[in-house]
């Protein structure tokens, strides 16, 4: 069984950038940040006033209104992106062994704005009691089990927490279980909504969050530019429909590429700081995996969150296993981190690259680091390029790498 | 106000049902309410009648059952 090849025939995904992949990606590749002034009251209280939020999102369009109150916004995003991807696929659940079926999904926190109101409640309003969906709805696996729930999917079933990686680790341990012959059909991504009052304090006191650009709010995530001051929070979602390669030729599905390699490992030096090491290793797993060399993958999408020391030692990483030549960007320029769902939103990219052969720049990058010397396609999107074979790189605090390769069928 | 006519308007309001479908004998079975929707219930009604329903075994079928709780917490309060 180990030699079942698993492909990507379905995508759905919510962000800051539209609600489809092809919006995301045109809106990438015209250079739009969905990065703005966060509107809630508590606005004032932030030093970063900026993140990448969603304002489209209609939850009554995936849910009746007492079903809605009753799930974190995370877990909307993951039923409303898991949705999306199955509708893309084609696929007909009534008429599926639903046991071969499961999902796989990543994400930072799941129930930040379910547990933040409830604490407010608690001991602002000195209420006695908690909202009884509390627990169900701020459980780190809450997302996951609503979208095995609500599609019916009866093989496993599993939440993966590795911060910003988790959606890399999600999907690739999805691959291995269609690989490996568990199961023939995965959902697998993630999804990440954490733009509270408490979070986003919190991010604030850690110092990783950017400065704001007082001439252009919007441009001010600024990976691999030497003035670049940290990164900026977004939310979302992006869910794959992924399954055995021999099924999705015989029902005839369209399948956007086949995912031929995937690379984890661990830094193991300090809780917040990436080394070159451990994201070398995560590549070169990943390649391994794939059987290919670094010299044959067409572009990367950078974790490049645009603080000083990741986008650093990416790109040292990057030189010593890939190479100097290939294209590389950070589309976090424009649909901030989705943290837990990062990984999964840019992999929805690169996999949209492979369709349009095209590559979405890194905007934002005006003043080069003489430090940096890698192809991070500056502030200006490649069309008509030849673009067949993906590399999506996620690292994370914690330690995390997951890294994934996608190549054109 | 009645005890019914409020948890007639809680149940209309958050299921988005149509009130002329609810009655005391009503089954929460037919109205499509589990035991976590009746918690639900039981969490706006103490809102709404300022009352605290303790944590007790309870049998409710119908929304005449959740009547006659909240109606009895209501009396003990007085």
């Amino acid at each position: 069984m180990s030699n079942r090849r698993v492909v990507v025939t379905g995508i759905g995904a919510i962000t800051p950038l539209g609600n489809h992949p092809e919006m995301l990606f045109q809106n990438l590749m015209l250079g739009v940040s969905g990065i703005r002034y966060i509107e809630k009251v508590f606005v004032d209280t932030l030093d970063c006033k900026l993140a990448a939020w969603i304002e489209d999102f209609n939850p009554l369009n995936y849910f009746p209104k007492n079903k809605a109150a009753t799930l974190d916004r995370t877990t909307q995003f993951s039923v409303a992106a898991s949705k999306n991807a199955i509708e893309d696929a084609k696929l007909d659940l009534s008429n599926d062994d639903l046991t071969r079926y499961g999902v796989y999904l990543g994400s930072g926190m799941v129930g930040a704005n379910s547990i933040e109101e409830g604490y407010r409640r608690l001991f602002v309003e000195q209420a006695k009691r908690f909202n009884p969906f509390t627990v169900l709805m701020s459980m780190n696996n809450a997302a996951s089990g609503q979208v095995a729930l609500d599609f019916g999917l009866l093989g496993p079933n599993i939440t993966f927490c590795t911060a910003c990686s988790s959606s890399a680790i999600a999907i690739g341990e999805a691959v291995k279980q269609i690989r490996h012959g568990y199961t023939d059909v995965m959902l697998a991504g993630g999804s990440e909504s954490l733009l509270t009052q408490g979070t986003m304090k919190a991010w604030d006191a850690l110092r990783a969050l950017a400065r704001e650009d007082k001439e252009n709010p919007r441009a001010s995530c600024k990976p691999f530019s030497l003035d670049r001051s940290g990164l900026i929070l977004g939310e979302g979602a992006a869910m794959f429909v992924i399954e055995e390669m021999d099924r999705a030729i015989e029902r005839g599905a369209h399948i956007y590429a086949e995912i031929i390699g995937y690379g984890t490992s661990n830094d193991s030096e300090h809780i917040t700081q990436p080394t070159v090491d451990g994201q070398e290793r995560a590549m070169q797993n990943a390649l391994n995996d794939a059987g290919i060399n670094g010299s044959e993958i067409d572009y990367i999408n950078a974790h490049g969150t645009g603080t000083k020391l990741n986008d650093a030692v990416e790109t040292e990483a990057i030189k010593s296993v890939i190479g100097y030549k290939t294209p590389v960007s950070s589309t976090k320029s424009m649909h901030g981190h989705l943290l837990g769902a990062s990984s999964a939103v840019e992999f929805s990219v690169c996999l949209m690259a492979i369709k349009h052969q095209a590559i979405p720049p890194t905007a934002n990058l005006s003043v080069p680091d003489p430090e940096l010397d890698l192809d991070y396609v500056p502030n200006v999107g490649r069309e008509n390029v030849k673009v067949e074979t993906v590399m999506s790189n996620s690292f994370a605090f914690g330690g995390t790498s997951g890294v994934l390769i996608a190549r054109k069928v | 106000m009645e005890t019914f006519e409020v948890l007639k308007e809680i149940i209309v309001e958050k299921f988005e049902k149509n009130p002329a479908d609810i009655t005391l004998d009503s089954t929460l079975e037919t109205l499509e309410i589990d035991s976590l929707d009746v918690f639900d219930i039981i969490f706006e009604a103490e809102d709404k009648f300022e009352i605290t329903v303790p944590n007790e075994d309870m049998t409710i079928n119908t929304v005449g059952d959740v009547v006659s709780l909240i109606d009895r917490i209501r009396a003990e309060k007085k």
